[in-house]
């Protein structure tokens, strides 16, 4: 039982260490990150306490708890992205449209001297 | 900047100032052939090319021709190129403004029967049909299918009663494109199109044209599975 937690424990420091390393990320971001992985380490430790969780809310085991929310947090981390990709597309859109519209080349500044074959 | 003169622009009594827009991605093949029966058709309509971020020679040789060229940085997809094109000509205050596609699927004297509504008809919109002609040529089996079922998913969506949802070929006046906006950059700006003439009440007649599937045609056009692209397409950004 003591191997999995060492596990468990090392990644999730790595991973709070690179969350936290990012110089723009602002104040509240940091807290709420510091807390979500401390909450995350307290029942690595503890893991009795997710089953007791469990229990009082009608679930069966603490992992499977664990598991439904891990879904939803997961799922709602798509949809943002997925939110974010389109505003992106939006903007790379617009930007690909003025900078189309402002290098056009009229038809008299074509070759068309030499139309077709026709 | 007012090049697209031929008119004198909206309002003006004269003839009217056609823009017929060509969105292409890599036609290199075909474009010649297909701005060439254009011009052969009408030179006094103004071809507006939108090179949708080609790998291939495409802006080359539309550089040959006396149109407008127009090019992405990116390639974006045919709606966002068609909006590019569209944008371009409203800003030449064009009069009225084609949608028509670079892979020598359309005829341009479609193009003048379309054109010939708008301005004697009065309508907003004339959209082009490969269904009302009496049989379209050659048009494979299961594309018939698939272009079946989606009227009759337009037709529940949109309350529009048409025959050919997902045609490529259609006029404006220049007036009823400056009430919306194309924000589908893929392949499900035309059911936009459509959900955009409901919304704004537009006037709108179906004209019988001919779609030609040649073999070219037929491996650049979409393949059938892409409905379902559509409809997600539909679903996950809404229409605005």
């Amino acid at each position: 039982m003591i191997t999995i937690k060492v596990i468990l424990i090392v990644i999730l420091l790595i991973i709070l260490r690179a969350f936290l390393v990012q110089k723009s990320l602002i104040l509240v971001k940091r807290t709420v990150a510091v807390l979500m992985f401390a909450g995350l380490l307290f029942l690595v430790l503890f893991p009795d306490v997710s089953t007791w969780a469990a229990n009082k809310i009608g679930v069966g085991r603490g992992a499977d708890l664990l598991f439904y929310f891990a879904h939803l947090f997961f799922l709602l981390v798509a949809v943002s992205l997925w939110q974010r990709l389109m505003t992106l597309t939006s903007a790379v859109t617009a930007l690909s449209r003025e900078i189309a519209i402002k290098n056009a080349v009229r038809p008299e500044e074509t070759e068309q001297s030499k139309p077709t074959e026709d | 900047m007012e090049i697209l003169s031929y008119g004198g622009g909206v309002g003006s009594m004269a003839e009217p100032s056609i823009c017929v827009i060509i969105p292409a991605y890599n036609e290199g093949r075909v474009l010649a052939d297909v701005i060439g029966e254009l011009l052969d058709y009408n030179r006094s309509y103004h071809l507006v090319v939108i090179d949708d971020g080609s790998t291939d020679d495409t802006s080359r040789i539309a550089r040959k021709f006396p149109v407008h060229l127009l090019v992405h940085p990116m390639n974006l997809g045919q709606g966002a190129a068609l909006a590019t094109g569209i944008d371009y000509a409203l800003r030449q205050r064009a009069d009225i403004i084609v949608t028509f596609d670079a892979d020598g699927q359309m005829r341009p004297a479609d193009i003048g029967s379309l054109v010939d509504v708008v301005i004697n008809e009065g309508v907003d919109v004339a959209l082009g049909s490969r269904f009302l002609t009496a049989q379209p040529e050659k048009m494979p089996a299961i594309r018939k299918m698939t272009l079946k079922l989606a009227t009759v998913f337009t037709r529940l969506t949109t309350g529009l009663k048409i025959t050919d949802t997902h045609n490529g070929i259609r006029a404006f006046r220049a007036e009823a494109l400056r009430r919306f906006n194309i924000t589908q950059n893929e392949m499900a700006h035309a059911s936009e199109i459509l959900s955009a003439i409901t919304r704004n009440k537009l006037i709108y007649r179906e004209v019988p044209v001919t779609i030609r599937y040649t073999e070219y045609s037929k491996g650049k056009g979409q393949p059938i599975s892409n409905a379902i692209n559509i409809l997600f397409e539909l679903f996950s950004r809404g229409t605005k």
